[in-house]
């Protein structure tokens, strides 16, 4: 561990530690923006620039390796001054929307400029951008917003690997762009919305959060990802009952705060009418149990053929649909052998899940006909 | 009695008409049969007086220019015995080989232009029979550690503008552990006006390659790089001509001269950003990625060109070196200042009587250059300030013309050595205009990435440009000095730091004009108001 002193404090921090996130995970705010701990630091904001006893000039926190010794001042007059400055100079490049913005609340850039009391640029207001691209089903890029901090490329290329976008043009007017501005679908995007997970400005939204509430109207449910084995923890933001989008959180143990388009984007299933949601049992089955009085046949037509229509069965509990399956599973083993019967796993369960599986049917089940959804 | 005659073909030649006029003395030569051996060469750095003809007749050099291809004949009939008919005096530059009568080239002091303008850049046995790869030969009879010595002995500092002392540069690589070394050449000359690296590749393109072999000797680097603009079409051709003869002449390659050492170079084409000149923007764009600057350190010494030591430096920087492994460091220091050795080329331009490539010691006052060399401004006009260091430079007064030139003296001033950029301003000059120009450019040249150098650039530009449309008020000055404290201090690179520079510099000397410009507009306004 090396010393450093940060406004007076004296902190212990791991070698090779930036000034900055030294910082942050001491509890000192130093400002910043274009900074994320799970990427390399750019130094492109300059939000995050402080005096360090020794050197001429400001240096960004989170460039600057943590030396034994060294002594850091976060809060000068100058830089205190200067960041005024740079923030001053986002705004003049940057609708101050607010109230009308989907981003209101969870902007960094309203943050900073609320605690700067940056209300308007003292500069001339002029936007180098006005590009507003919705070539997908799952986010815009509205590049009117857009601060040119670079996480979304910073993310695409060294958390994803897709490498889909980077820096376009030079001067005022560069912006973030696919090779030859191609459309998204056309790149080699993968659509997993990292890139709309760090954005810290509205350039970046979930096409479906637009117009559907400010930050703080939505609930937050945590939950674990349903759709493969991998188990990413997820955040659902909610209206009313409603998913307004999906993100990750940064002490998901599993993934972090980076999911994939499944995980992201594909949630629109859970309010579908012909979702299901409990165990059904086949009317002939059922009536065969004295589940039900009345009596049904199956069709000329196989059901196992057609789409299932839902009149064709009734709900019950997990008890028991587990019961009936149990029994129904017995009987066969018991008339033609364990080796009549094949387990199908699934890519949506666990590790665990599949192991114990695999190992009822050999041992409980008496099979090796064993296969798994993933095999392709 | 042959006569040997040489013309210069560098590119500003060739944009002066060199081409036709060589045509014509090549037709004229073969028709009448002349004792005559044409050599095309670089460039003698006149530009005020191209396509520039030396005629070199029993050990006599006569310089003329511009000779235009209707000079041609008149000239050849003068030397070759039918009469002086309309021959004029005002053809000639130089009748004497020492030029002492054109102070343009006289005054000069010249070592890595020394032999542009003299051989044949296509022709390495040219280059041999002027010393060629000896100073490498003698390079390799000494330890990699001596050679780093002598370097800094030398006190050469680099030439690309920041003026780091080159001989510590090559120490940090070769102390730098890791394999293979990388060793890049900085020829994207991205200075608007400035010429001195094109011209020194296309007059003697050995020189380079031999100071680089040098460099990755001492430095134990086994792989070059010259990254090179591509509006240099004529310096890469030359390059490559001059990699070609290395390899087959033994220097270039593996078990260079039976010593083992393993060193090739490879071109890389830029492709046309003024930010790829800085190092780290360099670097990434070699590697095929946007060429845009990152944060240091790491510097390229600890991790550079795709993740291994490294070490960049500027053309003149590079083709400073066989000179100084020849001649000796202390013959190099003794050139310069007590900081400070050797030489630094200058490409003079704007209001100047004769405008065109200069060498001068380190040290050497402005006034020399602008008046002794340079002739003074045109047109007998007065001489208002001198614009030195390009984009990232800025202007000095008239009133200081006694400073010299060296690093430090000039960055008292504000301005920067740079990498060579000379433009001379006359009285007839609006210094708001200046700083308006040049600022202009930067703010197209920043690549984006912090937000001083990508906003600010642009608000101190409309700032600016308010002030020349006469919609200027006083608190605009304000504002202007705040933003280059911002930009300069705040932003990530050099490209952005050194941004403000033209503006600061005429607002620290000519602040009168931007009060001027402000007050003209507001009497404009009062006096509207009580018409
Ligand atoms: C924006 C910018 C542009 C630059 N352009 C050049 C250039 O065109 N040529 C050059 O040699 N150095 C240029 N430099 C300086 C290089 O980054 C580097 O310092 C230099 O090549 C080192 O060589 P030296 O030590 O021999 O001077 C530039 C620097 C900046 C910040
Ligand atoms: S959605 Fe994923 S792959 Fe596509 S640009 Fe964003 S980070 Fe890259
Ligand atoms: S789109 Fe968002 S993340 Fe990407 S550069 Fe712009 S503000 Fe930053
Ligand atoms: S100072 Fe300008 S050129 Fe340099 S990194 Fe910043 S934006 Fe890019
Ligand atoms: S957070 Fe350090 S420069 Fe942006």
């Amino acid at each position: 561990m090396i010393k450093i002193t940060i406004d007076n404090r004296e902190i212990e921090v791991k070698p090779g530690t930036n000034v900055l996130q030294a910082a942050l995970d001491n509890g000192i705010d130093i400002p910043h923006l274009c900074y994320h701990p799970e990427l390399v630091p750019s130094g492109g904001c300059r939000m995050c620039l402080v005096e360090v006893e020794g050197r001429p000039n400001p240096v960004p926190s989170c460039g600057l390796q943590a030396a034994e010794g060294m002594v850091i001042h976060t809060r000068t007059e100058q830089v205190e001054a200067m960041r005024r400055d740079i923030i001053d100079l986002f705004v003049s490049d940057h609708p101050l929307n607010c109230v009308v913005c989907d981003k209101n609340g969870a902007c960094a850039l309203q943050k900073y400029a609320y605690e700067y009391n940056v209300a308007e640029t003292s500069f001339d207001f002029e936007l180098s951008r006005t590009l507003y691209q919705d070539d997908n089903p799952f986010f815009i890029r509205d590049h009117q917003y857009c601060i040119l901090c670079g996480k979304c490329v910073r993310v695409c290329d060294e958390v994803v690997g897709a490498h889909a976008i980077d820096f376009s043009q030079r001067g005022f007017v560069t912006y973030i762009a696919t090779p030859f501005d191609v459309p998204l679908a056309e790149s080699s995007c993968v659509f997993c919305g990292s890139c709309v997970q760090v954005c810290p400005t509205a350039a970046l939204l979930p096409r479906n959060k637009i117009g559907k509430g400010r930050e703080w109207e939505l609930e937050r449910t945590r939950t674990v990802c349903g759709y493969c084995g991998v188990g990413c923890s997820l955040e659902y933001a909610l209206k009313d009952g409603e998913i307004i989008y999906a993100q990750g959180f940064a002490d998901a143990p599993v993934n972090g705060e980076f999911l994939c388009v499944k995980g992201r984007f594909g949630w629109d299933f859970a309010k579908q009418p012909d979702r299901l949601t409990q165990p059904l049992v086949r009317k002939d089955l059922a009536y065969e149990l004295g589940l039900t009085d009345e009596p049904w046949e199956l069709p000329e037509t196989s059901v196992l053929k057609s789409k299932p229509k839902a009149e064709n069965y009734i709900p019950v509990s997990w008890e028991q649909a587990i019961d009936i399956t149990a029994t129904k599973l017995a009987d066969i083993i018991r008339q033609h052998g364990g080796n009549a019967v094949a387990g199908l796993a699934s890519a949506r369960c666990t590790n665990e899940e599949n192991y114990i599986f695999q190992k009822f049917m050999r041992v409980g089940v008496g099979t090796n006909s064993i296969d798994h959804c993933a095999r392709l | 009695m042959s006569v040997l005659i040489r013309i210069g073909m560098s590119t500003s030649d060739i944009a002066a008409g060199a081409e036709a006029t060589y045509q014509a003395l090549e037709s004229a030569v073969r028709h009448r049969q002349l004792p005559v051996t044409l050599k095309r060469t670089g460039s003698l750095g006149v530009s005020h007086r191209e396509p520039v003809v030396e005629v070199v007749e029993n050990g006599q050099s006569t310089l003329y220019g511009p000779v235009t291809p209707e000079r041609v004949r008149p000239l050849l009939d003068q030397h070759f015995g039918a009469g002086h008919r309309g021959v004029s005096e005002d053809w000639v530059i130089s009748r004497r080989n020492d030029r002492s009568d054109y102070p343009f080239l006289g005054l000069q002091t010249k070592v890595t232009t020394k032999l542009c303008g003299v051989i044949d850049p296509y022709s390495l046995d040219d280059y041999l029979a002027h010393d060629g790869y000896e100073a490498f030969k003698k390079a390799l009879k000494m330890s990699p550690e001596a050679v780093v010595q002598a370097i800094k002995d030398s006190k050469l500092r680099g030439r690309g503008g920041a003026g780091f002392p080159t001989g510590i540069k090559w120490e940090l690589l070769r102390k730098s552990p890791g394999s293979p070394k990388y060793l890049i050449c900085n020829a994207d000359e991205g200075d608007p006006g400035a010429f001195m690296d094109r011209a020194t590749i296309e007059g003697d393109p050995h020189k380079l390659l031999e100071g680089m072999l040098i460099a990755a000797y001492a430095t134990g680097a086994s792989r070059g790089y010259i990254y090179v603009r591509a509006e240099y079409p004529l310096a890469i051709n030359v390059l490559r001509n001059a990699i070609r003869q290395a390899r087959e002449y033994g220097v270039l390659g593996q078990n260079i001269l039976g010593t083992g050492m393993d060193f090739d170079i490879v071109i890389k084409e830029g492709a046309g950003a003024f930010v790829c000149g800085e190092e780290t923007a360099l670097m990434h764009s070699i590697e095929g990625k946007r060429g845009m600057p990152r944060m240091r350190p790491p510097y390229p010494a600890q991790s550079g060109l795709w993740g291994k030591p490294s070490n960049i430096n500027n053309v003149e920087t590079l083709a400073s070196i066989s000179s100084i492994i020849l001649n000796g460091p202390d013959w190099y220091a003794g050139l310069g200042t007590e900081k400070s050795g050797g030489t630094k080329a200058f490409a003079l331009a704007g209001a100047i009587q004769r405008s065109g490539l200069v060498e001068v010691p380190i040290g050497t006052p402005l006034r020399r250059l602008i008046y002794d060399i340079g002739g003074g401004c045109a047109n007998g006009r007065e001489l208002k300030a001198v614009q030195l260091g390009g984009p990232s430079g800025g202007c000095i007064p008239a009133h200081l013309i006694d400073t010299i030139i060296d690093y430090d003296e000039l960055r008292a001033t504000g301005a920067i050595m740079g990498s060579g950029g000379m433009i001379v301003l006359d009285d007839t000059v609006s210094m708001v205009n200046i700083a308006h120009y040049f600022l202009s450019f930067t703010q197209d040249e920043s690549c984006g990435k912090c937000v001083p150098c990508r906003v600010g650039t642009r608000k101190m530009l409309n700032i600016l440009a308010r002030i020349l449309h006469g919609q200027g008020v006083m608190e605009d000055i304000d504002r202007l000095e705040r933003l280059c404290h911002t930009v300069g201090k705040g932003s990530l690179c050099g490209l952005g730091q050194t941004a403000p520079n033209p503006v600061l510099t005429t607002l620290r000397y000519f602040r009168h004009e931007y009060e001027q410009a402000i007050a003209n507009r507001q009497n404009g306004h009062e006096a509207a108001l009580a018409a």
